[in-house]
């Protein structure tokens, strides 16, 4: 998600970790788990004229 | 384009057509049904844990909050501003549009774009209730319809992920910014590349 931002123009792309997200559900937790899946707070800026 | 190339995009056309049915119903259900499980938290019980002021959950339509299927706290960096215009793409059952709104205050307005004309309808509806100024228009994030340059902010829930054409999503977002404007959006990543079951799985992808 930073590069397709960074490549689309966006400027000052900043990324943070949400806390405390998870799954509800321990088979879907455990998935997400394996494969990395975490919740993501970004922030980006399209430069002014 | 060649044969094999012609039947792989027709494939993701008919996978994407399936999904897309999948991501209404399942919103859907959030919406018609809150006191249901489902495999995320939702409801203000999911609004609590990311951080949502409790006078916000408070103030807000009883529906909007049990509706909420979000995946963080997009309000914690948007810096909005009075008289500012934002963008609530996948606006569902209105939370964010609403917290948005009160933000901006009157001078300011929200659009939500949603894939789903019956959760734009009550979008409206929980904005009205809490006083909020907000048009939500049926839509797909990969062709919003809203002008070039038309908003100063976008926000967003956990939406992005379920589309299949990410960096199109990403660029209609730079598209309808104005110069100068900004975006603070929550969503799902993954550090591994989805299994092609996952990927090939309606249900899966819409969660």
């Amino acid at each position: 998600m930073l590069a397709l931002l960074e490549d689309a123009g966006f400027k000052r792309v900043r990324s943070t970790i949400v806390p405390g997200f998870a799954f509800r559900k321990e088979s879907t937790r455990d998935a997400a788990e394996a494969y990395g899946v975490k919740a993501v707070l970004f922030t980006a800026q399209k430069a002014g004229t | 384009m060649t044969e094999s190339a012609l039947l792989h995009a027709e494939e993701q056309g008919s996978l994407e057509g399936v999904i897309k049915g999948e991501v209404l119903r399942m919103y859907q259900e959030v919406a018609e049904h809150p006191e249901g499980e489902f495999h995320f938290y939702h409801g203000r019980e999911a609004a609590e844990m990311f951080g949502y002021e409790p006078e916000w959950l408070d103030r807000a339509p009883p529906g909007a909050v049990a509706s909420f299927a979000g995946v963080g706290n997009p309000h914690v960096r948007s810096r909005l501003r009075a008289g500012e215009v934002v963008l609530d793409l996948g606006s569902g059952a209105g939370l964010d549009s609403i917290i948005a709104g009160w933000q901006v205050g009157p001078t300011g307005g929200v659009v939500g774009v949603d894939l789903n004309p019956t959760m734009c309808r009550k979008a409206e509806a929980h904005a009205a209730a809490s006083g909020v100024r907000m048009a939500c228009h049926e839509g797909r994030m990969e062709d919003i319809p809203l002008p070039d340059a038309s908003v100063d902010v976008v926000i967003s829930n956990g939406v992005i992920n379920l589309s299949f054409r990410k960096r199109t999503v990403i660029r209609e977002l730079f598209r309808v910014l104005k110069p100068g404007g900004r975006l603070s959006i929550t969503d799902i990543v993954s550090a591994k590349q989805l299994s092609q079951s996952i990927v090939n799985d309606p249900k899966l992808w819409a969660s």
